[in-house]
């Protein structure tokens, strides 16, 4: 076709009056790059204003969930990562033998202390200080923030062992939360507690009450991590559910294959 | 992106207030709903937090991201199945019985209802037509989010945009 042709064609199509069988030739002229779509003037103009509409901008609370979620991350990214490189031992190796010294020093001290006597008032406020930690927690956890209850999950790696009150708050938290995120974080800070029975089977029941891919996927891998059997008939359920997407009931057909 | 890759999650931060007003823009354009959209942009950003090693460096990261979006979105669309679709002329009828409907369509600038059109699109053509805007016609780039070449992707917005029209016609007519 020559230019004079395709000229012709997009005139008439400007004008609004190409057939069907020459709106094919055109589309076949814009695929190829002979046509370019700016020559088409309605939807040039159409185009132009389109660029225009505003989409409105997201409010604060994205701000908040991204930072404290970015926050988070930085701190885990911290706790696993350790590297060293040889021509750095020459500074590193007279702190390491002071950090081995007081490390002694310490060690004996507190082998001293320790056999001195258990003080009850050094117990007392340890778990005084212990309990204070979870008060903080339990009270976040029912912020409306989401950044807020992310940070109350996330509290509970610096208690030694979290209580029952705590990993039960843990699990509300993950069945009921409003957000994805809190979930999943509260997923993760329930794994040091899978040991204790009532956890492990509160996480076998969670399975059904998920709607969040993610949740459902995680909680599945979880199962298998833990190689929980009796999850089997819960994960089951999911897979009956016609709720639940197919790429989640492919996972959880692997997670179940393992399992079984 | 690179520095964010090489464990600089610091820079991320810089990322995301670059991009988190175009890319809740095409959320909020597909679903019409702030705080989804608010929660698909965080979404986003989480997944290139933790898919960071994936970023290979040699294509654009806004490509990537938007890329990681969609997916994004198709999960949670492909969980909640129920979307709101009226045909336009359903609008028709639910504007008469309005008192003020012409006050209402008056109201309408042309922007308004150019985003009202747009919502009424089939998915996929307000997909393809919020990516071309946000990602200011680089069809070659929309072709690698979409997975398909530069050519079918001007086809597809040249479709999209003739709907587009359609529909914005019909909705003048209302008027």
């Amino acid at each position: 076709m020559e230019k004079e042709k395709f000229d012709a064609l997009v005139t008439r199509f400007n004008d609004g009056t190409l057939s069907a069988g020459e709106m094919a030739d055109l589309e076949k002229l814009i695929e190829q790059g002979v046509v370019d779509l700016t020559q088409l003037k309605d939807l040039e103009l159409l185009d132009q204003h389109l660029a225009k509409v505003d989409m409105g901008r997201p409010s604060m609370r994205l701000d908040d969930t991204f930072y404290s979620s970015l926050a988070e991350e930085k701190r885990r990214a911290r706790r696993s990562t350790f590297s060293f490189s040889f021509p750095e031992w020459n500074i590193f190796l007279p702190r390491l033998a002071w950090a081995s010294a007081l490390l002694v020093v310490g060690f004996l001290g507190g082998y001293w202390l320790t056999n001195r006597a258990a003080s009850p008032d050094v117990k007392q406020l340890t778990q005084e200080v212990s309990e204070l930690k979870e008060m903080m927690l339990l009270s976040l956890l029912e912020k409306e923030s989401v950044s807020e209850r992310l940070k109350a999950v996330s509290l509970t790696n610096d208690l030694d062992l979290a209580s029952d009150r705590v990993t039960r708050a843990l699990i509300k938290t993950l069945n009921e939360d409003a957000n994805v995120n809190v979930r999943l974080a509260a997923l993760d800070a329930l794994k040091p507690y899978v040991s204790q029975d009532h956890v492990r089977e509160e996480l076998v029941r969670s399975i059904t009450r998920q709607e969040s891919p993610l949740v459902q996927v995680s909680l599945a891998e979880l199962m298998v991590a833990i190689q929980e059997k009796k999850s089997v008939s819960e994960l089951k359920k999911l897979l009956k559910s016609d709720k639940t997407p197919r790429e989640v009931k492919s996972r959880i057909e692997e997670s179940i294959n393992t399992l079984i | 992106m690179e520095n964010v890759r090489q464990g600089d999650l610091g820079k991320l931060g810089l990322l995301f207030e670059r991009y988190k007003r175009p890319l809740y823009g095409f959320f909020y354009g597909m679903n019409k709903d702030q705080e989804l959209s608010e929660d698909l942009v965080q979404n986003t950003f989480l997944r290139i937090l933790k898919y960071r090693h994936l970023f290979r460096g040699e294509g654009d990261f806004k490509t990537w991201m938007f890329h990681i979006a969609r997916n994004v979105g198709h999960d949670h669309y492909r969980k909640n199945k129920i979307r709101l679709k009226e045909p336009v002329e359903n609008w028709e009828n639910k504007l008469s019985h309005s008192e003020d409907r012409s006050t209402q369509w008056q109201q309408l600038e042309e922007h308004q209802m150019l985003a009202l059109a747009l919502e009424r699109l089939p998915e996929d053509k307000r997909e393809v037509l919020l990516l071309s805007k946000y990602q200011d016609k680089k069809y070659k780039e929309i072709g690698e989010i979409l997975g398909c070449t530069e050519g079918a992707v001007k086809v597809k917005v040249f479709r999209a945009l003739q709907e587009l029209k359609s529909v914005y016609q019909q909705l003048e007519k209302l008027m």
